[in-house]
Order: C-alpha cells, then structure tokens, then sequence
C-alpha cells in the first residue's frame, strides 16, 4: 500500500510536469501577444516592450519555464513599482493582466468552485442512485420513468439551455428560488445555501443519468448473484435484500465514480459557473485563456490536474479497500 | 440576495427601516422632510444601490482604467480635475470642473493649460489634496507596471513619449509644473482645444505619493470621491463601496452620492441579469445595470408591460460600428468596389443582428448622430434601408466586374462586440443580392484585434467600431483617419492607411480652436469630405437601453456615456 | 464545456460475441429498441436528405427575412409559434428570419457527422492504445497509463479552445470539431479495453494462442477485437451522444462551426436569450438533441445486454445500464 502511494505520488509530479509543459507549448504557438493584450489596445510599441521586459516575455520561452518552476520550488521576486512583491514558495507566478498572485486568485476561487462541487455531488448522488435504485426495483411503473427521463434529459440538453430554462422558471416566474449567487459559507450558511441551490442542481442533472445506470446495473447484477437467490429463497423480504445487499454492491462503483466526477468537476464547471455568474476556477481559466494570461491558465491546469490525479488514486484505494480481490502494487 | 423562502418579494425597501442621514456636512440633496417612498417623491440618503454587470471592475487603479468621462464606478472613487457634467442628454456632453475651479485656462495657442483647486479638498483619510499628488497620478500612469490608461497623455506632454514613470530611476515629468499646492500647469507639444475633455479622466485623479504600493495599489486605491473601497474581491467581479467620511459635497456640485452603499456585482451572464432587473425580488429592487441591455426577452415583453417599459433608461453613447477597407488590398483599392459594398448593404438586416431598431440606428455617417461631435447629416451613397442591388450592380460594372466578385470579410468569433458572426453574415447575406459572394473569415477575438490592428496583417474587408474617448470628433476621427497617426510596428487604428495633407492639414486647424461648438461644426464637415471616399462603410450607432429596478430613482442618462449615472441614482 | 469523460467500465470478462443473425433478431424483437432504431434512422435519412427536404419546403438555410420580424422587439418573428406558416414550416430564426426548418436539417448533418466521427477517432484511438497498454511490456503500460493520466487531467476546454486558435482559418470546420472532440475523449475507451485486454489474456483460448506461438497483432486481431467488440460498441453509444452535446458546448463558447453554417450546437448557442421571447427556437433543436440521446442511449444498453452473454443469462432483466463503472486505474488488476 505504502510502495503504491508512493509511485503514485511520482507519477503524481510527472503528470503535473508534463501538464505545465504542454501548456507552455500550446501557449507559445497560439497567436496574440500577451504583452500587448496586458498594456492595452492603444499601447505604443516602446510602451508594449517594456511591459513585455517587465513580465519576462523577452526570455527565450525554455527560460521562462525554468524561471516557472524555479518558482514553485523556491519563490519568485516581482517588481510592484513601488518595491519588490515576494511571491512566496509554491509560487505560481503573478497573473500578467492583474500583477496578483497565481496562488492568492486560486486560493480565492477554490471555496465557490468546492462549494458547486460538493452541493451539486449531493443532489446527483441523491437523484442519480434513487432513479437507478427505482428503475432496478420498478421497472416501468410511472415514476421511474419520469425520473428516468429527466435526468437522461439532463445528459442530453446543455447546462446554458437547461440552467436557464430552470431560472426563468423557478426564479423570475414562479419565484420559488432566489437568484444564485455566491456568499460565503462562513459569512452566511443560509444564503450560501439558497443561491447555490439552482446551480447544484443544474450540475447534478448533467451527471446524474450516469448514476442511475450505473447504480441499476450494480443493483441488478448483486441481485442476481448466488446468495441473494439464497436469501430471497428462504423467504428475505425483498426490500430488505435491496437495502442490506444490492445497494452495499453498488456503492463501491458509485462512490469510486463519485470522486473521479468530483475530481474533474475542478476546472470543467465552466458553463455552470458563466451561467450563474460564480467566480469560481473554471470561469477564471476561460477568461485566462482569453486574455493569454500564462501563468493563470498553468496554475489552474496544475491545480485541477491535481484534483484530477488524487481522485484516481482516491478511487484505487476505494477499490481496494472494498474489494479484496483488487490488489494495489 | 433576496433571502429565500416565505419573504420572497418583500422589497428591500421595507426591510431597511434605518433611513438614517448619515453625515452632519451640508450634503447634497434637499430632504423636503415628505419621506414618501412614491416614485415622486424627493430623493433620499441612505440604502444600499446594487450594481449588476457583466463586466468586472478589474482594473481599479486610476493609472489603469481606460474611461470616458472617468466611468461610471471609478468616478465614485477618483474625482479629477474636470469632470462630465451629470446632467440628462446633450446637457449632459459638457466638461465641467471638478477638483479645478474651472476647466482650464489655456494659453500660447492651447498649448499650455493652467488649473488651481478649489478649497477644502481632502483625501479619505483626511489629509489636503494638493496639486503634486494630481502631478505624481499622472506620472505613475506612464509605468509600465500601471499601464492600460488612454494614450493621450504620452502623446501631448511635452518629453512624455519616453518616459517610464517614478519607479524605475525617480524621474519626474517636467512638462507639468506645480507652482504651488493649488496650481498645476501642463505644457503641450503641440496644441490641443479639447485638453480639459482628457483630464476627466482617472489619470488626473490624485494619488498621495506616501500611499502607493504599485500594482497592489488598486486593492484599495485612496478615495478623493464620495464613496471608498470597503471590499475588493476576485479582481473586481465583487465590489463594495461606502461612504467616505471626509469628502464633503460642499466641494462637489457633480456627485449627489444618495445610497449609503455600493454593492457591484460583476461577472453575470446578460440573461441573468435582465431577468433579475426585470424580476425586481430583495435587493434587486435597487439595483441597475450599467453594462447590459435589454434582451430579446425584455424587448418584446416592454411593447405590452407599461410598468416594465417605465423602468427602461435609454441613452447613447458615442460610438459607431463599421465596415473597414484596407484600400492597399485588392479590389479594395478600386473606389467603385467599395462603393458597390455600400450602395448593396441592407441595413435592415445588420440592424436587426445587432439586436433590432431599438438597440441600433441605421448609420450612413461615421460622426454619431449627436451635436457635440459635430453631427452633419449625409449619405454619399443613397441606397434605402434594405440596399439598393442595381446601383451596387451599376458600381460594380463601372470598375470592371460586369459578373459580380466574391470577396472576403473578416469578423471576429466573439458575438458581444458587434465584430462578431451574426453582423458577418448579415452583410453577406446582403451582398449577395448585388452579385458579390462574399467569404467569411472569423478569428477568435485576441488574434482578430491583433489581425486588424497591424498593419502588415490587415485584411482587406472586415469589421470594426470605433467609441468616442469623450464627446467630441476630434478623438472620433483623428485616430482614424490621421495619416501621421499610421502606426506600423504596433497597433494602427487607421485601417485605410488614409495620408491626405488636406486632412491632415485641418484636423491641426481644428485642434487649435478652444470653443467646442466652433469646433464641432469643422468636424463636422471634415467627416462628410472624408465618408465621400467610402474608406468605412458606417453600419449603425448603438443605441442603450437598460432596466433599473422599481425602487431606483433619480435617472440621469447624458449623451456621453448614454447610462445612469451612478452619482446621481437614489434608492430612497 | 468541451468533452467530458465518462470513466469506462471495469474489468469485467467479455465472452465472444454470439452469432450477428441472432443478435439482430432479439434485438429487433424489442418495441423500444425499434424506437430508438426508428429514431435514428429518420435523423439519418433527415441528414443525408437535407438539401432535399429545404428544396420540398422551398427554402434555404442562409437567407434572411427582414418582412417576418419584429425589429423594435428585438427582432422576434411576427406571428404565431416562432413564425410559422405555410412557407417556413417550423418558423424562422429570430433575428435574421432564416428558415428553421432548413437550419436544423441541414445542422442535422454537421451535428451527426461531427459526433460519430469524433466517436469513431475516439474508439480508434482507445482500442490501439488500450490493446498496446494491455499486451506491450511493462514500460509500453506505465508509458501509456501516464498518457491517458495527463488526457484526463488536462482541462479540455482549455485545448480545445486554443487548438481551434492554432489552426488555420480555412481548414474545414466540421473537421477541425471532429478531430478536437476525438483528440481529447479518447482516455475512457482506452481503460476499458486495458482492462478488457488484460482479464481476457487469462482466457483458455488467449492463452492457448500465446503458447502455440502467435504474435501479438494476431492474438489482437484473432482473439481480443471480437471479444472487445461488445463493450467498446456499447461504450460507444455513451460517447456518441456526449460528443452531439459537446459539440453545442464548443459552439456555445464561440469555437463551433463557422457561419453562417447551421448545426444544433449553433442553433442552441445563440437561443438561449430567446427563451421567453420564442420558445419554439430554444425547444426544437433541444428536443432534437434529447431524441437523439435518448435514441442512442437505448440502443446502447440493448446491444450490450444482448452482446454480453453474462449479464443476458444472469440477469434476463431488460437492459443493465452501460459500462458506467469506474475504470480501476492503473495498478489494480481484477
């Protein structure tokens, strides 16, 4: 177990470098200048020149990325003008459009982006291993289907058409939710709650039919095995045997699959997070990508690259754990 | 906001009980004692404004904000040394004092500008403003640390052009003298009438020297306005202003700053925001909208709700959207060929693309359609609303393409610019009548601006806009269409490479007038000589329309920034 | 959002395919399996018919009609429905008046054409990888599980968007969406069929080749790829649908197909702001894209429960859900 974690944990580093490097690669070779793009439309090209001295675009782009990783391994100095901004390690380097610290906007965003994760988790799982407990259990009746049908809708429609059908509906229509927005969990736990509700939920529908599936395959499969005929024949009532027996089959799959969805759900939130106008990572990489912010993008490939990473190791350990057959090496 | 659940439409009037006048100073508004909240009724002090936008305030230092007029935020925060004067409509494109006791006395031809300070200024934290800290806010800006301001000021100070601002070796700009602690005096390369128009802007704020901390600055820049910084978060997508205790209305004739606070929002999709402005729960009652206007939702529903319709604010700002040749590109060098493109464009269409008659006006001028620019009205190539194939036909024969052509427009891929695919395809579905093809290029919006605005790059036939720094054509047209103002190692804003000695000429004569109507009617003219060699095709001038929220009053929308303003907005 | 991995199934031991006769038999037995047959077939035939079908109408996917809209309103259609009539049989587009019907059949074939190619590079891609990882060496696996790794890790969006900034303008569209969308979704099928591959060489037969002395393309082409056939198919009726909607996610961020070319992704991209104004606009290319989901997700589970002899005799319940199960990365052998 110690000798799996710790491959993991190297094969962990190489990932991220290889992420980093990748994304210093495709940002040399897209066109735009982000020296121009941080000076302004109307920058002179002496004034678009010292900017780009200033935020060291003038290194060879080999440097650059040595100066980037020197900086995560000891810390970078920054020039504010006025002094010396000392970007502490693990320093992600400062956003060429803001002159902010990488760590400090990430660190900023990652409660709104947790918050959307964790809440939107909840309902899906609720949603998604109740329609696929219902559609193992009643096949065909009418509530499954409904259900069934709704959360295969959720997969099927876009979260920018769905997410603002069920806002016109449930906010300015029938006024039952109030509009989502983001207050902190610590600065009010109810509000947080409320304007986060619309937005979990649009989320959890895009993930949620895979749930069903998933937990109806489980379930069914558990059932048919050999001691639950066992059971069944010696006269187990037949919900006891779904809630002692088949669900505890599906939970390792769901809950394995549930981190992996959890893990990517760092970063590729982006419609979820425009629609509603939360400030969270993934709408922070889009509007990066645009400005060709280096340093933001990388840093937030790497974080979401590491969320990405530890959920697999999250779900081989889930695996192993609940699985004696799986064997860690 | 709105709290959820068994209150939902509670207005958040009701729930702010605590109208208390806040501050002893003899502040602003009369409070005629009625204390009615009806629409009528005077307005008051105290509550809190929500502004929702889809843009984020991520800039806050004064060195870097681009604004006409100083913005709409950021003139809550920086006052300047004139300012636009808050007034509804054309009233509403004057330049009027501000820090300065008046707008500025120019002398040797506009070529040097003298201002004093009016008395009793102070900064939030209670000390004098004096004119060295107007002086070291201008300099920091030439920083390549704060860059991003308008480009004027490298352009018009006298030894400007190199300069890199306080950080790097402590130099200073000696083009600006400051006598004494009320007195500043800028001396021009060359001269410029509409000098007191550019020191509305935030460059001309104050910054205590003592207080700057560079690129950290605008965290929480020191307030020489109404209103300070309270709370700064995620570059500025959430920002809280409150009053600032030491600025005294006494001082200011401009700001009426009626809410106790300021809550910007930013970062909202425009739907979101509509809806919320429109739905009107909680603290949405007080808010309005600054950057988004009416959806196609909203549009439709206002021909029917009155109520709605009430809470529309329309304004204009000076700004037109076009089409741009490069006359160095073949068949554009060829005047008939342009001139075919204009007499075929169905206006119609491109209208209705930009989101229909009442968000844009047909535009066969490139001045908008407004006094203080100098607005001349004419259409060198009359061809209706919806275009006229025949004489496009007619244009197309006479330089030499009997069978028609196919040509290529360049657009970009972002749909909010009005650069965008929804316009390309309008005008290509326009043409096409008149038997020219027309391909279309889309690049996404970095690499488009970059594309367009070298010359090297340029391409033959695309899209373009042009906004006005401040009401006035000289910033309307000069960039545009000065032949010494052709950039060719950076961005170049004129596209047709036009070097006419004639214009160049009389865009200098111009500059040298210092009465503004004087002036405006010589633009004026000069447009129409310019617009008859067909260099830009104009689309259409946008037109704004915003919703605010029931509880909102005291609209005032003037012709230069063509939105409510903020300082004069009260949600009592 | 640009594609979104859904992890593929466990290990789970696939025997050889029964007979195709047979299959399509009992499959064609079913009543919502020929629904969803029925569906896909119309949309197909719909695609290919396309210019046809606007000819019959009498319209064009490009043309605009000033006369239907309301301009002061925004440019909403007049009439009811989104404008319809006799001439535009499902209204025109706000805005610009172009013919709705004509742009959905002829979004139709981008749609469709984008997602199964996309699907196609995908499987390809999954099943050479995860056949080399299951069969190569040691070092071949490790190198090839890092791989996938990083595919996963990489916010796609961020790819997608900046490889559609890279290349130039004039390669075809449609095209360029098919090979992003493959290029980045291609890690799921690849640990499936890993995983596949390495519980099917403990097999009597695979390892009866392996002794008798076949290389490893043989045992690959001989004795895994029908064997595999049954869960990379059923697989890729999950993806197939994943793509229709990434493609609606790429359109929507502005990287879609170039106008003034239709495909549903486009036609729901810009509808959103429509929805109060015309509802018809926003439901009918989002209606489109639920039946085709809907369509392919059946068909999906039927052809797995049928291909997968286990699940069929163990179970004989309708259909078991698709291979939702996470991958068991890396190290772990079932």
């Amino acid at each position: 177990m110690i000798r799996f974690l710790l491959r993991k944990a190297l094969g962990l580093v190489g990932v991220l470098l290889a992420i980093s490097l990748v994304v210093y690669a495709v940002f040399y070779l897209a066109p735009g200048d982000p020296a121009q793009l941080a000076c302004g439309e109307k920058c002179s090209p002496a004034q678009v020149l010292q900017v780009r001295e200033r935020l060291g675009l003038d290194a060879p782009v080999h440097l650059q990325y040595a100066h980037f990783l020197q900086g995560i391994v000891a810390g970078r100095d920054f020039s504010a003008g006025t002094g010396l901004l000392h970007c502490p390690a693990p320093c992600l380097g400062v956003s060429y459009r803001s002159g902010e610290q990488v760590t400090d906007m990430i660190a900023a965003r990652l409660p709104v982006t947790a918050s959307l994760a964790l809440g939107a988790m909840v309902i899906w799982l609720v949603l998604g291993v109740g329609t696929g407990l219902l559609s193992a259990l009643r096949r065909g009746r009418l509530g499954e289907r409904l259900l069934t049908a709704l959360t295969l809708a959720g997969t099927a429609v876009p979260v920018f058409v769905i997410g603002l059908v069920l806002l016109i509906v449930l906010c300015a229509q029938l006024r039952w939710l109030p509009f989502p927005s983001y207050t902190p969990l610590t600065e009010d736990p109810q509000q947080w709650f409320w304007g986060l509700l619309l937005p979990w939920f649009s989320l959890a529908l895009i993930e949620s039919a895979k749930y069903a599936r998933l937990t109806r395959s489980a379930v069914l499969e558990t059932l048919a095995e050999d001691h639950i005929r066992t059971f069944r024949a010696y006269g187990v009532g037949e919900r006891r045997l779904v809630t002692r027996h088949a669900l505890r089959g599906a939970l390792t799959p769901v809950i394995a699959l549930t981190a992996l969805d959890l893990g990517t759900m760092f970063g590729s939130a982006v419609l979820t997070e425009s629609l509603f106008g939360l400030p969270g990572l993934g709408k922070l990489l889009v509007t990066s990508v645009g400005l060709i912010d280096l340093p933001t993008v990388v840093g937030l490939t790497l974080v979401t690259g590491f969320c990405v990473v530890l959920a697999n190791v999250v779900a081989d350990v889930l695996y192993a754990v609940t699985d004696r057959r799986v064997v860690l090496t | 906001m709105s709290r959820p659940t068994s209150t939902p439409r509670r207005l958040a009037a009701a729930s702010a009980t605590v109208a208390l006048v806040v501050g002893a100073a003899a502040c602003g508004p009369k409070a005629d004692g009625g204390g009615g909240t009806g629409k009528d009724a005077a307005p008051q002090r105290g509550g809190t404004l929500t502004v929702l936008n889809q843009n984020p305030q991520d800039q806050f230092d004064p060195a870097r904000l681009y604004t006409s007029g100083g913005g709409n935020v950021p003139s809550l925060v920086f006052r300047t040394l004139t300012t636009r004067n808050r007034a509804d409509g054309a009233a509403g494109t004057k330049v009027v004092p501000d820090l300065a006791t008046d707008t500025g006395t120019p002398s040797e031809g506009a070529t040097v500008w003298t201002y004093h300070l009016r008395d009793g200024l102070t900064f939030e934290d209670g000390s004098p403003i004096t004119t060295a800290d107007i002086k070291y806010g201008i300099e920091r800006s030439f920083a390549p640390e704060l860059s991003g301001g308008a480009p004027y000021l490298r352009d018009w100070l006298v030894g400007a052009a190199d300069y890199q601002g306080p950080y790097k070796d402590g130099r200073t700009l000696d083009s600006i003298e400051t006598p004494d602690a009320k007195t500043i005096v800028f001396h021009l390369a060359k001269p410029e009438g509409d000098f007191p128009y550019l020191a509305t802007q935030t460059q001309f704020a104050p910054v205590p020297k003592a207080k700057d901390t560079g690129t950290k600055y605008q965290d929480h820049p020191v307030s020489s306005g109404p209103y300070q910084v309270e709370k700064n978060e995620n570059d500025g997508a959430h920002l809280v202003l409150k009053r600032n205790p030491n600025w005294s209305a006494a001082t200011d004739d401009q700001r009426k700053a009626y809410p106790d606070t300021i809550d910007v929002q930013s970062g909202l999709d425009p739907a979101v925001i509509n809806q919320r402005l429109s739905a009107g729960t909680g603290a949405d009652a007080a808010a309005v909208t600054t950057d988004t206007n009416l959806g196609p939702s909203e549009l439709a529903q206002v021909k029917d709700d009155k109520a709605l319709a009430a809470r529309v604010g329309t304004g204009h700002f000076g700004y037109v959207n076009y089409l741009a040749f490069n006359p160095k590109v073949k068949p554009f060098d060829n005047p008939k060929v342009r001139q075919a493109i204009a007499y075929a464009l169905n206006r119609t269409s491109v209208v209705n693309a930009a989101g229909g008659s009442s968000l844009a006006e047909a535009a066969t001028t490139y001045l908008p359609a407004q006094e203080t620019f100098g607005y001349t009205p004419y259409d060198p190539f009359p061809a209706g609303a919806t275009g006229s194939p025949e004489k496009a036909k007619e244009a197309l024969k006479e330089a030499g393409y009997p069978d028609g052509l196919t040509v290529t427009l360049t657009h970009s891929t972002d749909t909010g610019k009005g650069y965008g695919p929804n316009l390309a395809t309008a005008v290509q579905d326009g043409l096409k009548a008149a038997g020219i093809t027309v391909r279309l290029e889309a690049l996404d919006s970095t690499r488009y601006s970059k594309t367009i605005h070298t010359v090297g790059t340029e391409p033959g036939f695309f899209l373009s806009g042009w906004g006005a720094d401040w009401p006035s054509g000289g910033p309307f047209l000069a960039p545009i269409f000065d032949g010494r103002q052709i950039v060719t190692d950076g961005y170049n804003f004129n596209s047709a490479q036009l070097d006419d000695a004639s214009v160049n000429d009389e865009i200098d004569r111009i500059n040298k007038i210092t009465d503004h109507a004087e002036a405006a009617k010589r633009w004026g003219a000069l447009d129409q000589r310019i617009g008859e060699q067909a260099l830009t095709v104009p689309l259409f001038h946008p037109v704004y329309k915003r919703l605010y929220g029931k509880d909102v009053r005291n609209i005032v929308i003037s012709d230069w920034t063509g939105v409510l303003d903020i300082s004069q907005v009260a949600v009592k | 959002m640009a594609p979104r991995e859904t992890r593929a199934g466990e290990a789970r031991a696939a025997a050889p395919a029964a007979g195709g006769r047979q299959v399509w038999r009992r499959l064609l037995a079913r009543r919502t399996v020929r629904a969803a047959g029925l569906v896909v077939v119309l949309l197909v035939l719909t695609a290919a018919a396309a210019p046809l079908l606007t000819a019959v109408e009498g319209q064009d996917p490009t043309s605009y009609h000033n006369d239907l809209l309301d301009s002061a309103a925004g440019g909403v259609p007049t009439g009811s429905f989104g404008g319809v009539s006799a001439e535009h049989w499902l209204g025109v587009e706000p805005g610009t008046g172009r013919d709705v019907f004509a742009r959905l059949v002829h979004g139709a074939r981008i749609s469709l054409l984008v997602a199964v190619g996309a699907t196609l590079v995908q499987v390809a891609i999954g099943v050479l990888l995860g056949l080399a990882a299951g069969l190569g060496s040691r070092l071949l696996d490790q190198l090839i599980g890092n791989t996938t790794e990083v595919m996963l890790a990489l916010p796609s969006l961020v790819f997608a968007i900046s490889l559609m900034a890279v290349v130039p303008t004039d390669f075809s569209r449609p095209l360029l969406l098919t090979l992003v969308i493959g290029l980045l979704g291609w890690a799921g099928t690849s640990r499936l069929v890993r995983a596949q591959t390495l519980s099917l060489k403990q097999l009597d037969h695979v390892a009866a080749a392996r002794l008798a002395g076949a290389t490893r393309w043989r045992i690959a082409r001989r004795e895994l790829l029908p064997a595999l056939a049954a869960p990379v198919l059923t697989y890729a009726a999950v993806l197939l649908p994943t793509n229709v909607v990434s493609e609606a996610g790429l359109s929507f961020l502005g990287v879609g197909v170039k106008p003034p070319t239709s495909s549903w992704g486009q036609m729901l991209s810009g509808a959103t702001t429509w929805f109060r104004a015309d509802p018809m606009y926003v439901l009918l290319p989002s209606a489109l894209l639920f039946a085709t989901v809907l369509a392919f997700t059946v068909l999906g589970d039927a052809v797995r429960t049928e291909l997968d002899p286990r699940a069929a005799s163990r179970l004989r319940v309708g259909t078991t859900g698709g291979p939702g199960g996470p991958g068991t990365t890396g190290e772990a052998a079932a």
